[in-house]
Order: C-alpha cells, then sequence, then structure tokens
C-alpha cells in the first residue's frame, strides 16, 4: 500500500455513520465515508419513484432522533425542518369510528372516551408510567453496555446511575418495569385498556420491524424501547421537509462542515486484515484505502462474515455471529396518487396527517403474523401508512399526494419466490387499503415495491432485517449484536461497529452512532 | 372453639404436605385441610376403572427436591421412584425418533438423523448441566426483594451476581439466551433435525400459554431439565402406585411428626380481623382457631374467594387478579386391554417404557398453538404419553395397561359458542385419532376413558382456569415477581397469612421447594415474635 493511512475509514453513509462521522470530526480526526450508492442516508433517503413524486423510500419517520444529536449537529443550520403532525395516529376500523390518538395526553383522552371513559382514564395512567419508565430506559440506552466479565470503573459507575435511576422509580414502576419487559404486548395493553381498537394501534408498536406477533412473550420490550424515543403510548410521526434524505442530507452536510469527507459511488467489497488487525478497505474499484481504524456502519453479519473474511475470527464468534437471529418481516409499498383517498368514516383531513394503523385487533395482528411462521406473507397485513405530501405539499404536485406503506408480515424466507410474489404483494396491501379506502385503488399512478430481498440487496440489510438485526430480549444492551460484543469494538482489532446492530439499535435515532463515536474516541485517544 | 392450632395449612396437595411436615417437625401444631376425598391435590392417584389406578393428572416426577426427600425420609415412608427411561417420538414418514438414558445408543440414534447433532448432542448436555447448576440453588433460595436497600436481600442479589459471574463467558452467554429466547431460537442454534427439536422444544411450553417460537419457552425447556432423581440431571421416573404415592409418603412423613390432616373439609373463609389471619370457616359452618393460616392454593382462591377484599389493599387485589393462569392443557387417562402397537416399530418393547412423544415436526407443535390463540384445542395436539403399568404392574390387572396423555393445547378460554362440556367429548376423540395415526390399535384395546379438561382441573382440583402450575411459568411471573411483585417471599398484606403452593417461587411441578421454603419462612416469623 503506498498511500498514506487515512485516519478513520467509515463503511456506510446512513444515519449512524453519518452521526458517528460526525461526532469523530469534531473530536479532530478525519473520517472518510463511504458509500455504495450514489447518494447517503441508507434507509433514510428520498426519491423521485415517478415524475414530480417524492417520497421517503424506506423509513418514512425520524426515530425521533435524540435531542442531543440534533443540537450538537446544528441539523437545523444546515437545512432540516422537522414537522410533527398533532396527531399521532389514526387507527381505521373496518366499518366502524376511527380512533385518533394525539400528542396531547387530554386531546386523546377525550377521544378515546368516545370508545370507553374507562380506557380514556387509563390512557392517562399508562402515558404517565410510560413517560416515568421510557425515561430511565432512555438513559440506559444513552449508555455503553457495561463489560461483563471485567467491569471498568467506568462501567459501575454507570451500571450505579442506571440504578439510581431504577431506583427512583419507586416501587410501582420498579416492578413494571422488571415484569413489563418479558411480557406479550398483548398482556400488556389488556391489562390497561379495554376497546380492542386501542389496544391494537398501542400493541403495533412492539410488533414493528420484528418477527414477533403480538402475543409473542417479549413483544412489550420492544414498545419500551421505542417510547424511550416517544413517550407517547400509542407514538407519533415525524417527517422532515423534502422526505427523510432531507435528514440524512443535512447530517452530512454537519459532519462535512465538521472535517469529515464523503465519497458516494464507492463501494467496499473487503475489510483488509493482517495480523488480526484491520488496516484498509478495497472497494470494488479495485482502490484499496489504509486506514488506522474503520468503522462499519453495515450491520454486523455483513461486516463481520462477508467483507471481512471470517477466517481472522475464531469459529465459536463465527457461529454465534451466524445465530445472530435477522430475518426481516417488513416490505415497503409507496404509491403515487392523482388524489388524496376518501377513508371511510374519517371526515377530517387532519386525522390522516400522523400515522394510519390498519390492524384493527390484536387477533388480527397475530394472524397476520402466524402466516410469516409458515412463510407465507399475511394475506390481511399490518399495515403503517404515512401520507407525508399532507404535511409537506413539496413531495408531490398540487392537489396530488404520495404514500408511504410499511407492510407487515412480509418474511425474508418465504416458501416461494419473492420476485414473483412482489406483484401479489401489492394487490394485497393495495386491496387491504381499499377496504377502508374504497377509491384508493383509481387513484393509483404508480407504486414502487420494496421487498425484504430488496431490502437486503439494495440497501445491504442482511436478511432485510430493518434494525440490522431482530430487537429483542436477547439480542438487547449488553448482547447486541452478541453477548460480551456490544462496547462497539469487534475480535478484530480497529474494527469497529456503529449501526443499528449495536446497542440500542431502534429506527432512526442516531443513538447507535452516537454512542459508537464516544467508545470509540476513548479507545483512539488512549 | 372447635380446635385451636399453631398453624392451618389449606390444601393437602404435595406443597401443602410438605409445609406442614417441615412445620410440625419444627414443633408446631398443624392441621392440613383438604377439600377432596384423597390426598395429594393433581398428585394424586385414584382408580376411576375398577382395577386401574390412575396418576390423574401429574404423572411422572422429577423435580422434587433431594433435600425434602433427605428430610423427611420419604423412602422410609414408601416413596418408591421407577425410571422412566427415554422418549420415542413416532413420525408420520413411519421413521422414528427414540432417545434413551444409554449415551451411545441415544449418540447412534440421533446420528442416524443427522451426524452433527449426534455430536451437538452431547455438548448440549453438557452446557445445559451447567445452566442447571447455576439454576438449581435459586430454587431453593427465598426471592430476594430488588427494590429495597436491606442488606439482607442485597446479599441474595449479590449471591447470584456472584454465581453468574463465577460461570465461563460460554455458559454466561447459554444461561442469557436461556433466560430470554424461545426454545426453538435456542434449539435451532444447535441442531438441525426438525423432529429432535420438535421433542425438546415440547417441554419448552408445558404448563404455558405460548408457543416453542415464543420467547420465554427457552426457560421453562431449562426448568423441566432440572429434574434428578437419585441425583442424575434430567431423569425423569414414576413413583410406585402412581403419583399419589409421593404425596401419600409426604403424609404419612406429616402424621409421623404430629400433623392432623383431615380430608373432605373445604373452607369457605379465612378468617381475619384487624389485618390479621384468625383463622378458617369450613363449608360446614365451624370455625377453627390458629396462629398462622398457610394457604397452598392459588392466589385467586386465597385472596378473591376466600378472604373479603375489604381486607385487602386495592393494589395488592389488582395484581392477584392480574396474575395470568390461561390453562392450556389437559389430560387423557386410558385403561387398556393390550398395548398400543405402533406402525414405525411394531410390537411391544423397550420403546413404550419411557415417554412417547407425539411431536413429529416444528411446524406441528407451532400449529396447535395457533388453535388455541383462537379459542380452539388443537385438532392435532402435542401429546406426551408414558404406559406406566409397564413399569409398575400393580397400577392395572394382569396383562391390561393404563396410558396416560398430557395434552396440549387445551385453551381454558374458548372462544365464544364453544364450552367445555360439550367440547370434552370431542377432546378426548381428537386425542384417541391423533394416537391412532400412529398406533392403530389404539382404538380397538380402549376399555375405558377418563378426559380432564381445564374446566375439570379448575371444578375438581381448585386449579385456576385449569392452569397445572398455579399460574403461568412466564418470565413476568417468576422469582421475586412470582405470584405478586413485592409478595414473593411467601407473606401476604394480611399479618399470619402465607402463601405456600406452586403460585409461589420456584413454581410448578412436583418439587416441594414451595412448600418448604414457605415453612422455613414462617418459623423465621414465628422465631421472631416469640
Amino acid at each position: 500500500m503506498s498511500a498514506t493511512p487515512r485516519d478513520i475509514v467509515i463503511i456506510g453513509g446512513g444515519h449512524n455513520g453519518l452521526v458517528t462521522a460526525f461526532y469523530l470530526a469534531k473530536a479532530g480526526y478525519k473520517p472518510l465515508v463511504l458509500e455504495r450508492n450514489p447518494q447517503v442516508g441508507g434507509a433514510a433517503v428520498t426519491d423521485e419513484f415517478h415524475p414530480g413524486f417524492r417520497c421517503s423510500t424506506l423509513s418514512h419517520s425520524a426515530g425521533p432522533l435524540l435531542p442531543s444529536v440534533v443540537r450538537d449537529m446544528q441539523l437545523h443550520q444546515h437545512g432540516l425542518r422537522l414537522i410533527t403532525p398533532d396527531v399521532c395516529v389514526t387507527a381505521l376500523s373496518p366499518g366502524g369510528r376511527p380512533l385518533s390518538v394525539y400528542q396531547d395526553v387530554n386531546k386523546s383522552a377525550q377521544e378515546i372516551s368516545a370508545f370507553s371513559q374507562k380506557d380514556a382514564a387509563k390512557y392517562a395512567e399508562f402515558e404517565k408510567s410510560l413517560d416515568k419508565i421510557s425515561k430511565v430506559i432512555a438513559e440506559a440506552l444513552a449508555t455503553t453496555p457495561p463489560d461483563i466479565d471485567h467491569p471498568s470503573s467506568g462501567d459501575l459507575w454507570s451500571m450505579l446511575k442506571t440504578g439510581r435511576a431504577i431506583r427512583k422509580l419507586g416501587k410501582k414502576d420498579m416492578f413494571r418495569l422488571l415484569r413489563w419487559g418479558p411480557m406479550a404486548v398483548a398482556d400488556l395493553v389488556a391489562e390497561y385498556f379495554e376497546t380492542e381498537l386501542l389496544r391494537a394501534v398501542v400493541a403495533a408498536r412492539g410488533i414493528f420491524g420484528t418477527f414477533l406477533g403480538p402475543w409473542s412473550a417479549g413483544s412489550s420490550l420492544v414498545l419500551l424501547i421505542r417510547a424511550a424515543a416517544d413517550s407517547h403510548p400509542a407514538g407519533g410521526i415525524c417527517f422532515a421537509t423534502g422526505g427523510l434524505g432531507a435528514l440524512t442530507q443535512a447530517m452530512a452536510a454537519a459532519a462535512q462542515a465538521a472535517g469529515a469527507e464523503i465519497r458516494t459511488g464507492a463501494e467496499v467489497i473487503e475489510i483488509r486484515v493482517h495480523n488480526g488487525v484491520a488496516d484498509g478497505v478495497l472497494l470494488a474499484t479495485g482502490e484499496e484505502i489504509p486506514a488506522r481504524a474503520i468503522i462499519s456502519n453495515a450491520d454486523p453479519k455483513r461486516t463481520l462474515l462477508k467483507l471481512t473474511d471470517p477466517m481472522h475470527l475464531s469459529p465459536d464468534f463465527v457461529q454465534k455471529l451466524q445465530h445472530y437471529r435477522g430475518n426481516g418481516t417488513v416490505a415497503k409499498v409507496n404509491l403515487a396518487l392523482a388524489g388524496l383517498p376518501s377513508f371511510t368514516g374519517v371526515n377530517d383531513t387532519n386525522a390522516l396527517k400522523g400515522r394510519i394503523h390498519i390492524g384493527p385487533e390484536i387477533d388480527y395482528l397475530e394472524r397476520a403474523f402466524d402466516e410469516a411462521k409458515y412463510g407465507h406473507f399475511s394475506r390481511q397485513p399490518y399495515l403503517e401508512v404515512a401520507i407525508p405530501s399532507l404535511s409537506d405539499p413539496t413531495l408531490a404536485p398540487e392537489g396530488q399526494h404520495v404514500m408511504s406503506i410499511y407492510m407487515q408480515y412480509a418474511p425474508y424466507k418465504l416458501k416461494g419466490d419473492w420476485e414473483q410474489e412482489r406483484k401479489a404483494l401489492g394487490q394485497t396491501v393495495v386491496q387491504t387499503l381499499a377496504q377502508y379506502a374504497p377509491n384508493l385503488p383509481e387513484r393509483i399512478l404508480t407504486h414502487q415495491i420494496i421487498t425484504p430481498r430488496d431490502l437486503e440487496e439494495n440497501y445491504g440489510m442482511s436478511g432485510g432485517q430493518v434494525f440490522h438485526g431482530e430487537l429483542a430480549l436477547d439480542q438487547f444492551f449488553t448482547m447486541r449484536p452478541l453477548l460480551d460484543w456490544a462496547r462497539y469494538k469487534t475480535p478484530i482489532e480497529n474494527l469497529y461497529l456503529c449501526g443499528s446492530g449495536t446497542h440500542p439499535g431502534a429506527g432512526l435515532t442516531g443513538g447507535s452512532g452516537a454512542n459508537a463515536a464516544r467508545e470509540i474516541l476513548k479507545i483512539l485517544k488512549k | 372453639m372447635a380446635g385451636s392450632y399453631d398453624v392451618i395449612v389449606i390444601g393437602g396437595g404435595h406443597n401443602g404436605l410438605v409445609n406442614a411436615a417441615y412445620l410440625a417437625r419444627a414443633g408446631k401444631k398443624v392441621l392440613v385441610l383438604e377439600r377432596r376425598y384423597v390426598l395429594g391435590g393433581a398428585a394424586c392417584t385414584e382408580e376411576i376403572v375398577p382395577g386401574f389406578k390412575f396418576s390423574v393428572c401429574s404423572y411422572v416426577v422429577s423435580l422434587l427436591r433431594p433435600e425434602i426427600i433427605r428430610d423427611l425420609e420419604l423412602p422410609r415412608h414408601g416413596l418408591e421412584i421407577l425410571p422412566l427411561d427415554g422418549t420415542f417420538t413416532p413420525m408420520p414418514s413411519g421413521d422414528y425418533l427414540w432417545r434413551v438414558n444409554d449415551h451411545g445408543k441415544t449418540h447412534r440414534e440421533i446420528a442416524r438423523h443427522s451426524r452433527v447433532d449426534a455430536e451437538a448432542y452431547d455438548e448440549f448436555g453438557k452446557a445445559m448441566q451447567a445452566m442447571c447448576r447455576f439454576v438449581k440453588p435459586i430454587l431453593s433460595m427465598v426471592p430476594p426483594d430488588p427494590t429495597t436497600l436491606n442488606p439482607r436481600e442485597l446479599m441474595k442479589l449479590l449471591f447470584i451476581g456472584r454465581r453468574f459471574q463465577g460461570m465461563s463467558s460460554y455458559d454466561k452467554y447459554n444461561q442469557v439466551q436461556l433466560m430470554t429466547m424461545s426454545a426453538i431460537d435456542f434449539l435451532d442454534q444447535w441442531f438441525e433435525t426438525d423432529v429432535l427439536k420438535a421433542t425438546m422444544s415440547a417441554s419448552g411450553i408445558i404448563g404455558t400459554f405460548l408457543g416453542v417460537r415464543s420467547p420465554g419457552t427457552a426457560y421453562v425447556l431449562l426448568h423441566h431439565y432440572m429434574g434428578e432423581i437419585d441425583g442424575a440431571f434430567r431423569a425423569w421416573g414414576f413413583a410406585r402406585g402412581g403419583t399419589g404415592a409421593i404425596s401419600n409418603a409426604i403424609a404419612d412423613a406429616a402424621r409421623e411428626a404430629g400433623v392432623e390432616i383431615r380430608t373432605q373439609s373445604a373452607i369457605s373463609q379465612i378468617i381475619v380481623k384487624d389485618g390479621k389471619a384468625k383463622g378458617v370457616v369450613l363449608s360446614n359452618g365451624d370455625e377453627l382457631y390458629a396462629d398462622v393460616i398457610s394457604s397452598s392454593v392459588d392466589p385467586r382462591l386465597t385472596f378473591t374467594k376466600f378472604i373479603e377484599a375489604q381486607h385487602l389493599p386495592g393494589d395488592f387485589l389488582e395484581d392477584v387478579n392480574r396474575y395470568k393462569y390461561r390453562g392450556s392443557s389437559g389430560k387423557v387417562n386410558l385403561a387398556l386391554d393390550a398395548l398400543p402397537n405402533f406402525k414405525c416399530m411394531p410390537g411391544p418393547g423397550a420403546h413404550l417404557r419411557g415417554a412417547i412423544s407425539i411431536s413429529p415436526t416444528v411446524e406441528y407443535m407451532e400449529r396447535a398453538y395457533d388453535q388455541a390463540k383462537y379459542g380452539e384445542f388443537s385438532r392435532r395436539p402435542y401429546i406426551d404419553m408414558v404406559i406406566p403399568s409397564l413399569t409398575d404392574p400393580s397400577v392395572a390387572p394382569p396383562g391390561k395397561h393404563v396410558l396416560s396423555c398430557f395434552v396440549q393445547y387445551a385453551p381454558y378460554k374458548l372462544r365464544p359458542g364453544l364450552n367445555w362440556d360439550d367440547q370434552k367429548e370431542a377432546f378426548g376423540n381428537t386425542v384417541i385419532d391423533t394416537i391412532a395415526e400412529y398406533a392403530p390399535n389404539i382404538k380397538d384395546i380402549i376399555i375405558d376413558k377418563m378426559v380432564v379438561t381445564p374446566l375439570d382441573l379448575e371444578r375438581e382440583w381448585g386449579l385456576s382456569e385449569g392452569n397445572i402450575f398455579q399460574g403461568e411459568l412466564s418470565l413476568e411471573q417468576l422469582f421475586f415477581l412470582r405470584p405478586v411483585p413485592g409478595w414473593a417471599q411467601y407473606r401476604t398484606p394480611i399479618k399470619n397469612l402465607y402463601m405456600c403452593g406452586s403460585a409461589t417461587h420456584p413454581g410448578g411441578g412436583i418439587m416441594g421447594a414451595n412448600g418448604r421454603l414457605a415453612a422455613l419462612e414462617i418459623l423465621k416469623d414465628v422465631k421472631g415474635a416469640a
């Protein structure tokens, strides 16, 4: 190798890679971000999928982002405009009255009281407990998981701090935290609510993106992790003007302003390792870039089993990583619409500005999951729909709209071939929606269908798993991605992880990237 | 006053009897009140069909704590455990999987299905033993209260922490996985043979309303792995004379220690005055008084049937009502004229002496669960069968046999429009039809049958919602959360009232640990007061 080694190479310009790049640059290093695609952003990108129609191709909601990340990166100065609609979510009911939940608890309670007075009161109570508990979890998510075998004094201190925060909850909420984690989310919502629609819309947060149904134990944990970013029981939505691509563009601008360099269209095909030490990357073009440290925003399996020759790892580690669970269940469908469809029972367009939830009963959600267990996509799927053009008219020509739909469950491991099932998947989604918005089909100008297979091939997500690995009790905290490898290091010296496959990992929060940067800086400064 | 005792134990199941025996051995005057005509609760033997002795509910034993066998000298009181060797899984293809206690044979048998799995099986056994060694002392310990700073409680947490730290990182990894994963996800890491995974995962769902793919079931797998008859891990056995013989031996030990036991003595109320338990009212109106009341029945009966709500804090009562039972299993006991003849291994043989498991594929297990989720019993259920009469001829007339079938899933709550009284017959037939697919002669050799539905378990044995463990063994209902967060140390908000049944730590199965630990806590308090 002739070139002088770079300080740091970051593989992948997804949001976590950009966050890590920013913090490292701010600390005086010169990280180089290498992104395979023509634009940075990973799963947070905006594409014009039909002339005049732009849509957040994959993720349609910012996590919400960690406030510290937004502040440190001064994303607003770099052009980011976030829109948080007043309505969190509207849950549709076939033939019945839809239920809207708002950012404002009292307004939500008022709306819920039309279904059940009892639930209205319970909603406020649940929100209060969830708010307290999720704050403690948020604190744990922002720390680096401790070293299990040899906890350092810093580890003990942060464990003590977390312990103190937990103690401050008081006996009742402390027990709630302990009890809720391993529970089935269907049980948790049943403890609070009697209205099936409300149960279903809250429970859906516990299954989103996972290979779990609402009756699967441990789904409550997923709800808690998501509540750490947004403690509304039903969870809201947060758009970026111009789609989520604008968010990662702002992040890229912030990172560059701090001194990071970004190269797009630069695909890393190998991480070079000599004597157990990573010392460079090889691009698809044949170019080699030597580096003192390599940080991968790609998922753990892709990083360590594909980009690295596994012979540099112990067989035991390889075996464990192969068992890191990450078979995706989410497909994405984006629609360009000639006009806004009318949803039965929805009289106020404002109700459609938040998330639109389709999955009216717990059993509906569970049945959708049942099919995925046996390798079929759900015939009556659970859908999370957003119409971002209602809040951001720049996305579509006037009077026209884009609709962004998460479809679950679409198992990565399908009995059959995803290429052949692609069309059927799109039809199922449209037919399901048409049960709630009968005139939708005639308004569709075009549709874009992204299967779990596409997520793997085009976005590098192993198994099409949107979180870079199933979010579950056994793959959380000190176990993400593997027990005792939760501190952003890998068994290969100078090779680090910063993507969603590391703690805390859930969604577009920037948490993994920020935590990774902090840990890596500690090591680099030694 | 009709009589006065130091302690009245409600319920003469195995935990109630163990509790009574330990208290009496410490010099207390103890009375046990049992509602049924026979002792043992769900660990009972009954001659339902003349000449055939059924272990009506619980049918095998392995978890009975060795210290209890020792302390109460149960062998001297007639307890004899006969080995149950192996698990035989017939497959629809005509093949089978037959694991026995003989290491070499099992290795060869698994290798017939997969060489890799045969190797992994040995490793797996070793790993599970290490896990059991970690969990075992926790079974014999009163759960700590994690919310207080009381040094005694902190020491207990520290003890667990130290033991965890003391494990190798390999064992830690397995332990953490076992506590958090689903049985299938866990087994997937070890094995590739579907039938092996299906049969092994079955012990992860027993007594829970979870499928083999649901997180938390790996722990239940471990719970069932922990058997230690004669010190050998994972050994299951029969009691000579049926499961009731275990209860009878404990009852004998208790009587010898001075315990008075009354059967057919149902209670209707626990007398509470000024926040203290004073005694009980029998259903015939008699009142009996004692310094301490120890209840081995489940929290629903104890706190919502026998005690008026006014005596309990609202929060506590809310938690009691929230505690999940959700029975998911039933039992079919058959009196047979001859032995069942399996298509895949015809004729009599050693394969009939162990457990016979109808669990041919992982998908079979999962589909059985799917039906139960929506309120129907499984059309093709998981069945765990044993033929105790082969090992213990005393339970059936010469040449005839008893076949005991544990069946899952049979959800207590059926969907609207169905009820168990109407479904009972169909349920029994489904079980027989399922067996007939593997052993077609079964229908010709049945002399008589007894079907036990979850509703029967509730009505006859007082197990709320038919849960055989007095409450689901799910992670959120274990250890310091069992049965109610903050009340896991056998005490209750009512002074002098204790819990000693399976609804307390360490949970269900014929362990006896609950009864023993509760007795030790009661003795601590009583001594403290004196």
